[in-house]
């Protein structure tokens, strides 16, 4: 399968960057690691006239350090992200989560801002341009059916980075380049909910950064992922829990304190999961409790589980998954 | 065994540094002056009619040289003479989505592809069939019109008096088991490139040559021939480098065909490469089967009666269908001592992808079922599953109810190693909660004995040429897809000869070249190929012997040939002039003799006890002129089987054997099964290279582990829902576990220095081995393959009181499987299915009315 034709922009500042993508707005895309964006160009979901290399940009790429938490270039690759010891130390549930994606090759090209950025996915939708054509195109691409929800209207293609819901837990904050300036928005913000269109972002818009507040430094965590190869797959599931212990020692018989539970890969945007965190806030957490707390964070995970059978599994297993993985996570910690 | 110096140790395959370094060419890597770059379109539908096809705005394209239709090659062809069901690209109609309708061959792959948007076709839809049991029913709409209710071939078998054995017996059991579709998933997409020569007097196309990645060079020849109308002497195939075939290259793929024929109207070489999705359809991969299997066994332990009624879900076209409903039924025998067998077995056509040979040809899956089947039988007669296998063992040399022939047999041993390494007696049954062991043993044929087309022919032929150089050049017709031939061929012959393995060439699989061999399937190129090349070597040392010994004074049978040197019995130790100057490879001082010096120095000398092997080729060629051994092998007569209708397919000169235990453990929360150890046992007859057995051993199981647990093919209303790597999931290396594997050598009576089968008997036994396993760990009886996590769990809660029950796998039960459900377990969808639709992105219906997500529980 060829690519189809375009032509390459190499900016080698921000601004560049931000007026090109002005210039050729709605024909353009941004590839970043090109890990998920090149296979797509092959099936023909996408066919830009022209493609945004941002790699040569080198304030996009690194991880900073400061008095207000880490900041992270929408460029630094998951295998950096993976070796920095600030993020093993203080953010471990963004680490635990970039070590489950895809495989370490592909980890070495993948970068942060391209897998909170990825496409949603669905078998009906990452297929071939023949493939698709043989089925009847659907709403995400060229068409209007939905082959997950006969007869529907919306697109249930489910977002499928394993980052992201970490990033939810840590509440981290996007730092967006446009035209009009800078702006800061929080990473939940960032997603539509819708299949078809997962993400906020005008086709001017540039995402720079990244930033880990101080205040979810230290915060246990952990990320539990469903998949059936212990490499290469997407999540079929996943979910991260991160909370404070109020005894600053997680063995303890405590109190849980700034719970976060989020998941993603069975819906069409990953999500906080808030019920759980209202829930489980100034529960104790110990030996003896931990098991119900897993519980209930299983329980509340998999009601805001909406998955449709967009890849394999059924959508019965994979929300029943939900809830056992939430549970583990949970329980890892104690 | 220390008798030999080459034989038996552990030998790096002589193409693995090209592999290694990238210097080795596969197919692809071929390119020729002018070449073009061919683009398959493929059929959107499962079953159509073909009313008009129309290629003029393709054409109009800048840079598309030619576009074949059907028409332009409508000659039948097919691996079977019995299933001559193919065309180059369809002709009148198309019978699968991915079905081949039309070839465009450009200056470049881009244009090609964009050229494939520019042909229109109009098709009429027609009744397609995807389930086999009611594509049995089909009285219309037929796949193919000769073929009635759309059966390819049935068999009705009956050896001894099943009735009567199972009247006999004390305990019979029956179930339903289910095996799902799986692909070979080899790792170089096929290619095939095809050149024509101008012929140099009248400038019209002449010699056709083919690079091909291929398991059956001779047989693409012969194919070619048919469809182009070309003499088989005017068309060279050339087998480069194969990245793994595993069956999927063991007949003829129609890029193949369709290569030649697009070169032909370019009137310039063509080559295609498939891409991953194309290979899915090209497929020829093992059926989904139905197996309907009943056993009576005695209280002793001792099985009196197999009945088997077998379902294979075949696809558009015929492939080795024939031959693979057959084997299912003919290996039922020569594993176990079966006094009655009773078989019935239905090959069915179906509207997807034709399935073919895959690893463990027609045995997997009725293997699957039988050693699942024989562990029931041995718990309701409270006997241990190892003990069982043990008591209904063969007493070779023997002819089975079936009439093979079993002479080497090296399965007790097999089953004691597993055992033994397993610690089999004191854990079996004696884990935790959710960890298991399992057992079962599985057989393959050393080749075919008999031919696809049945003649007296001999199966492989070999030639070898020593040169005064004293070099060794091997023309072998032999296959090497990456499972070690060369090697094992070079290794024969530098054993037999007493030379190094630096002397040996090996040219192979160039119809031009070397001699006819049938290729790379069935297990039998070491056997038989092993066997004309042992010949072979044996001719050609015969008159180097004759004429060392004139030389030496003494008789040929006195002569030892051995590390590059020729001796005489009991000559003295330290007449050693010429073995001082070893090594002795070519491009020594001491290859480098001519004729002349060495007359000179043979006057000088007198007569000698020892020489150089470079000095014993030159006095050969003194008295022969040129040196050249020829070899063949053709199967003996009386392993060829009975003379029943269908008698022909199972039949092998020997079996090659395998035990294996499984030690997994299963997580009843979420239902994944982990594998933590397989202990593999394999009667290879004799391990020529060990190393080269160890790794078909290990890979065998290891693909039988994907076939387990995760690996299925997925349709929705003959769509192939995953038809890329990514969503049809072999093994990664991280759940692969450790296989550990014991050769048994059983030293065959007429296998090359005793040696048969290793590359696929081990493969089918990994399966029961886990499912075994599996039942030991949290007692459920999974009759449906793969183990998905959601199949393990949907069977534990149903047999758990009071758990919560989850519409898992829609109903379908995979402790007591039903019929083929459309889309097997793990990927059900309770939609329509796609909507098929003008191709224009346009032209999409408008949606219906509710809106199912709500139904579904799916909405916000």
């Amino acid at each position: 399968m060829s690519l189809p034709d375009f032509q390459v922009l190499r900016p080698r500042t921000n601004a560049e960057a931000v007026e090109l993508l002005a210039r050729h707005a709605g024909d353009i895309r941004i590839i970043a690691g090109g890990t998920d964006l090149v296979p797509s160009m092959r099936q023909k979901l996408f066919t830009p006239k022209f493609v945004l290399d941002i790699r040569a940009i080198a304030e996009l790429n690194g991880i900073r350090e400061s008095a207000a938490g880490l900041s992270i270039g929408a460029m630094t690759t998951l295998a950096a992200i993976e070796r920095h010891p600030a993020i093993r130390k203080n953010y471990s549930v963004l680490r635990e989560a970039t070590i489950t994606v895809a495989s370490p090759v592909i980890r070495n090209m993948a970068t942060l801002g391209g897998n909170i950025c990825l496409d949603t996915r669905c078998l009906w939708y990452n297929q071939s341009l023949a493939w698709r054509k043989s089925c009847g195109f659907c709403i995400k691409k060229d068409g209007n059916l939905c082959h997950v929800a006969p007869g529907g209207t919306k697109c249930w293609a489910a977002f499928s980075a394993d980052t992201p819901p970490a990033l939810l837990c840590l509440g981290a904050q996007l730092e967006i380049l446009s035209p009009q300036g800078v702006r800061i928005v929080p990473l939940q913000d960032l997603y539509s909910g819708a299949g078809e269109a997962p993400l906020k972002l005008a086709s001017t818009d540039l995402l720079a950064a990244i930033h880990l507040p101080a205040a979810s430094s230290g915060l246990h965590g952990a990320y539990k992922k469903l998949r059936i190869r212990g490499s290469i797959d997407y999540p079929l599931a996943g979910v991260a829990v991160t909370f404070r212990n109020g005894a600053g020692n997680p063995t303890a018989n405590s109190i849980m304190k700034d719970v976060r539970v989020a998941i993603t890969a069975v819906n069409p945007a990953p999500l906080l999961v808030r019920e759980a965190a209202k829930q489980l806030e100034g529960k104790p957490f110990g030996e003896a409790t931990a098991e119900l707390a897993g519980e209930l964070a299983g329980e509340l995970a998999a009601k805001s589980a909406r998955p449709l059978t967009t890849s394999a599994l059924t959508p019965e297993y994979r929300k029943e998954m939900v809830r056992v993985l939430a549970k583990r996570a949970l329980l890892s910690l104690a | 065994m220390s008798d030999f110096s080459v034989i038996g140790k552990r030998t790096a395959m002589v193409d693995s540094s090209g592999k290694a370094t990238g210097l080795g060419k596969y197919a692809d890597d071929f390119s020729v002056p002018g070449m073009l770059i061919g683009k398959i379109l493929h059929s959107p539908y499962p079953h159509a009619r073909i009313k008009k096809i129309d290629a003029s705005r393709a054409l109009a394209l800048d840079g598309v040289v030619a576009v074949v239709t059907g028409s332009d090659a409508p000659n039948k062809y097919g691996i079977l003479p019995v299933g001559h069901d193919e065309t180059a690209l369809a002709v009148e109609k198309v019978r699968y989505v991915g079905d081949n309708v039309a070839c465009v061959a450009a200056i470049s792959e881009s244009i090609a592809e964009k050229a494939l948007e520019l042909i229109d076709v109009e098709y009429e839809p027609m009744q397609a069939y995807f389930d086999p049991e009611d594509s049995m029913k089909a009285t219309s709409d037929l796949i193919h019109p000769e073929k009635p209710g759309n059966v390819e071939k049935d068999y009705h078998h009956v050896f001894g008096d099943p009735d009567q054995g199972f009247a006999e017996s004390d305990v019979v059991i029956e179930g339903r088991y289910i095996a799902n579709e799986v692909t070979h998933a080899a790792m170089e997409p096929h290619c095939t490139l095809a050149s024509f020569e101008i012929d140099s007097i009248t400038g019209n196309q002449g010699r056709l040559t083919v690079w091909s990645s291929t398991q059956v060079p001779y047989y693409l020849q012969h194919k070619l021939s048919i469809v182009l109308d070309m003499p088989m002497s005017q068309i060279r195939v050339i087998k480069p480098l194969v990245g793994g075939g595993f069956g999927a290259k063991s007949e003829i793929i129609p890029l193949e065909i369709i290569a030649a024929v697009a070169a032909r109207k370019a009137q310039a070489p063509v080559k295609i490469t498939y891409t991953r999705e194309e290979v899915f359809w090209a497929h020829r991969g093992r059926p989904r089967t139905i197996v309907d299997l009943k056993t009576g066994v005695k209280k002793d332990g001792s099985i009196r009666t197999v009945a088997a009624r077998v379902v294979q879900d075949g696809g558009a076209y015929c492939s080795y269908g024939v031959v693979t409903i057959l084997y299912s039924g003919a290996l039922l025998g020569a594993l176990y001592d079966i006094p009655n067998i009773r078989y019935d077995g239905y090959r069915v056509l179906t509207n997807k992808p034709a399935c073919g040979a895959m690893r463990g040809h027609g045995t997997v899956n009725v293997r699957f079922a039988f050693e699942s089947q024989l562990d029931e039988a041995a718990a309701r007669i409270g006997m241990d599953p190892a003990a069982i296998r043990n008591r209904n063992l063969l007493k070779p040399p023997c002819l089975t109810v079936n009439n093979l022939r079993v002479r080497s047999y090296g399965l007790p041993e097999c089953i004691e190693k597993v055992v033994t390494g397993s610690r089999w007696a004191e854990r079996k049954g004696k884990l935790p909660r959710g960890r298991g062991l399992g057992i079962a043993c599985s057989h393959y044929v050393s080749g075919a004995a008999n031919s696809i087309i049945r003649s007296d022919m001999p199966h492989s032929t070999v030639n070898i040429k020593v040169d005064r150089d004293g070099g060794v050049v091997i023309y072998t017709g032999a296959s090497d897809i990456g499972q070690g031939s060369d090697t094992v061929a070079a290794q024969i012959a530098a054993e037999v000869l007493g030379c190094s393995m630096a002397r040996i060439q090996v040219i192979a699989a160039d119809t031009d070249l070397t001699p006819v061999d049938i290729g790379s399937y069935s297990s039998r190129v070491t056997f038989m190929n092993g066997n004309a090349t042992l010949r072979a070597a044996q001719a050609a040392k015969k008159l180097i012997a004759e004429a060392v010994a004139k030389r030496m004074n003494c008789s040929p049978e006195d002569l030892i040939f051995s590390d590059d040197k020729v001796w005489k019995k009991g000559a003295a130790e330290e007449s050693v002039t010429v073995a001082a100057a070893a090594p002795t490879v070519s491009g020594h001082v001491e290859g480098q003799i001519l004729r002349g010096s060495v007359q000179q120095k043979r006057k000088d000398e007198g007569v000698k006890e020892r020489m150089s092997f470079e000095e014993a080729v030159v006095t050969a060629m003194d008295i022969q002129g040129t040196l050249t051994g020829v070899g063949s092998y053709a199967p003996p007569p009386d392993a060829r089987g009975g003379k029943h209708k269908g008698g022909g397919v199972g039949p092998s000169p020997a079996y090659s054997y395998s035990a294996q235990v499984a030690d997994v453990s299963v997580d009843e929360e979420t239902g994944e099964v982990t594998v933590h150890k397989i202990w593999a046992a394999h009667d290879c007859g004799r391990a020529l290279n060990p190393v080269a057995v160890e790794g078909q051993v290990i890979g065998s199981v290891w693909m039988g582990l994907g076939q387990a647990l995760q690996e299925e093919m997925v349709w929705k209303h003959g769509l192939l829902m995953n038809p890329s790597l990514l969503e049809y999931r072999s093994a990664s290396g991280v759940e692969s576990p450790e296989i550990e594997c014991y050769i048994v050598e059983s030293i065959d009576p007429e296998g090359p220095f005793g040696a048969k089968e290793a590359s696929e008997g081990s493969l089918a036994a990994a399966i029961p081995a886990v499912a075994n396993a599996i039942f030991d760990a949290v007692g459920i009886r999974l009759r449906e393959s793969p183990f998905t996590p959601e199949r393990v769990l949907a069977a534990l809660r149903s047999k758990k009181a009071g758990a919560k029950k989850l519409q898992l796998t829609r109903n379908a039960d995979p402790e007591n499987p039903g019929s083929f459900r459309e889309h097997g377990g793990s990927l059900c969808f309770k939609g329509k299915g796609p909507v098929r639709h003008a191709l224009d992105p346009a032209m999409v219906r408008p949606g219906t009315t509710a809106d199912a997500a709500e139904e579904m529980g799916g909405a916000d």
